[in-house]
């Protein structure tokens, strides 16, 4: 695997094919992952946190990075109910009057109102995921600006419409706190959708890095004539 | 029923079964966490007291804790006086002994841990500490209670170790096995026979707490 990119914009896509190297990529952000060689920082106007650098022996471990992840399955806490594991997050970087606020705000933005004291168990595959998008949200919004909210295949198994109202609230609320998100898709839809900046990758490698209509206009095309197609085998 | 014996030999199994939480609960999550040169020789050591002859184990520490030796002289030194055929000897030999009954239920169980459970958490900003204290211990807690009714009953029952370092001193070493031990050899059955069913009752409550409590351990598939 050979990468190398700039998150520039609010909201950056890693898409690819399974097995491109998007995940591993992430877990290499996320710290879970040692590079044989490279270098991640966050750049701030007062300097750079330095989180991997394998020429000064640098590799900060997960939770000393300035990074949250949602991994690609919920794992959620099983022994904790849904606003516990909300509040999981949290609790690691606020003192306790802030940190309710913060899950206040997060129980409301995803929709967690009536499942707030279920645990794990009790939830479906799609009530699970938004647990955990909310979960890793309020991690970063409660670590602050510059945080990097790393989602790996956040929608999956989320109805359309509610696939668009999480996209919004993550938009919403981490975009003015300066809490830049990059996540993985394969999905061509999702990926205009997120309106984002997209890295494609494949075999490990990035092969291009751009708008979404730029990037993927293969890919839409691609998409877009399968539907055709299939409509018209139907009539 | 030797009442003497018997308070001395739960006296001997809640302090062990402390000091061995303390020391098995890191050591297990050393060892199940798979990171770290030296897990084999590690889990062999620890494991060891399993196959030893309770009599090797006796003489052994005998020989350690006392003045013949640089560790014996060292503790001499600093607890004022020998440890062999004391109190504070039988507790650090059912220390040893019961070993690796502390530790290995619980590296079962958390080698049964998902790893995705603790990388949610560390992903999430928390500390190794964090981690294993609000997430992977909850977890756990069966195996927990497994590992303390395995270390407490084995120790009540402990019965080579005993002797050979604590010899038979009414109300400082002699515990309920070996005055069971002396009442057979004093064909005084009738006491011997009330002693022994307090061993069993003993052993049976134990099996009875571990296997009448549910899991809710998550194993298998993340949720």
């Amino acid at each position: 695997m050979d990468v190398a990119f700039t998150l520039r914009e609010p909201w950056t896509v890693l898409f690819g094919p399974s097995g491109s190297g998007k995940t591993t990529a992430l877990r290499v952000i996320a710290g879970f992952v040692r590079p044989d060689a490279g270098r991640i920082a966050s750049r701030f106007s007062e300097g750079e946190f330095v989180m991997t650098d394998t020429s000064k022996g640098i590799f900060l471990k997960p939770h000393e990075r300035l990074v949250r992840t949602a991994g690609q399955g919920a794992a959620l806490f099983p022994h904790l109910s849904v606003r516990r594991n909300v509040a999981f997050g949290a609790q690691a970087q606020t003192n306790g009057s802030s940190e309710a606020a913060i899950v206040d705000e997060a129980i409301e933005r995803f929709r967690l109102q009536t499942l707030t004291e279920k645990v794990p168990s009790m939830l479906s595959g799609g009530e699970r995921q938004r647990v955990a998008i909310a979960r890793a949200a309020t991690a970063a919004a409660s670590a602050g600006s510059g945080c990097v909210l790393l989602l790996d295949e956040p929608f999956t198994g989320q109805d359309a419409p509610l696939r668009d109202e999480l996209i919004e609230e993550l938009r919403k609320w981490l975009v003015p706190m300066l809490t830049p998100i990059l996540s993985v898709t394969h999905d061509v839809g999702e990926a205009f959708q997120l309106g984002a900046e997209v890295i494609k990758m494949a075999d490990g490698r990035i092969v291009q890095q751009g708008p979404a209509a730029d990037v993927l206009a293969a890919d839409r095309a691609r998409l877009l004539e399968q539907l055709r197609t299939g409509a018209e085998s139907r009539a | 029923m030797d009442l003497e014996a018997l308070w001395l030999t739960l006296r001997l199994a809640i302090g062990t079964t402390a000091i061995l939480l303390v020391i098995a609960l890191p050591l297990a999550w050393w060892i199940a966490s798979g990171r770290g040169a030296g897990r084999a020789l590690v889990q062999a050591v620890v494991a060891l007291p399993l196959v030893l002859p309770p009599t090797v184990l006796g003489f052994y520490l005998l020989v350690m804790l006392g003045p013949l030796s640089a560790p014996g002289r060292l503790l001499i030194r600093v607890v004022g006086h020998p440890l062999a055929f004391s109190f504070a000897g039988l507790l650090v030999g059912s220390v040893i002994y019961s070993l690796p009954f502390a530790v290995q239920p619980l590296v079962a169980g958390f080698s049964a841990v998902e790893r995705g459970y603790v990388e949610a958490a560390e992903g999430l900003g928390a500390s190794p500490w964090r981690t294993f204290r609000s997430v992977v211990l909850p977890l756990t807690h069966a195996s927990l209670l497994t590992s303390a009714v395995l270390t407490f009953t084995h120790t009540v029952g402990e019965f080579g170790v005993v002797l050979m370092l604590g010899g038979n001193i009414p109300g400082a070493t002699q515990t309920l096995s070996i005055s069971l031990y002396d009442k057979v050899q004093e064909f005084n059955y009738a006491a011997a026979n009330r002693t022994a069913l307090v061993l069993v009752a003993v052993s049976l409550a134990a099996l009875l707490v571990i296997y009448s409590r549910r899991s809710a351990t998550a194993r298998g598939e993340l949720v």
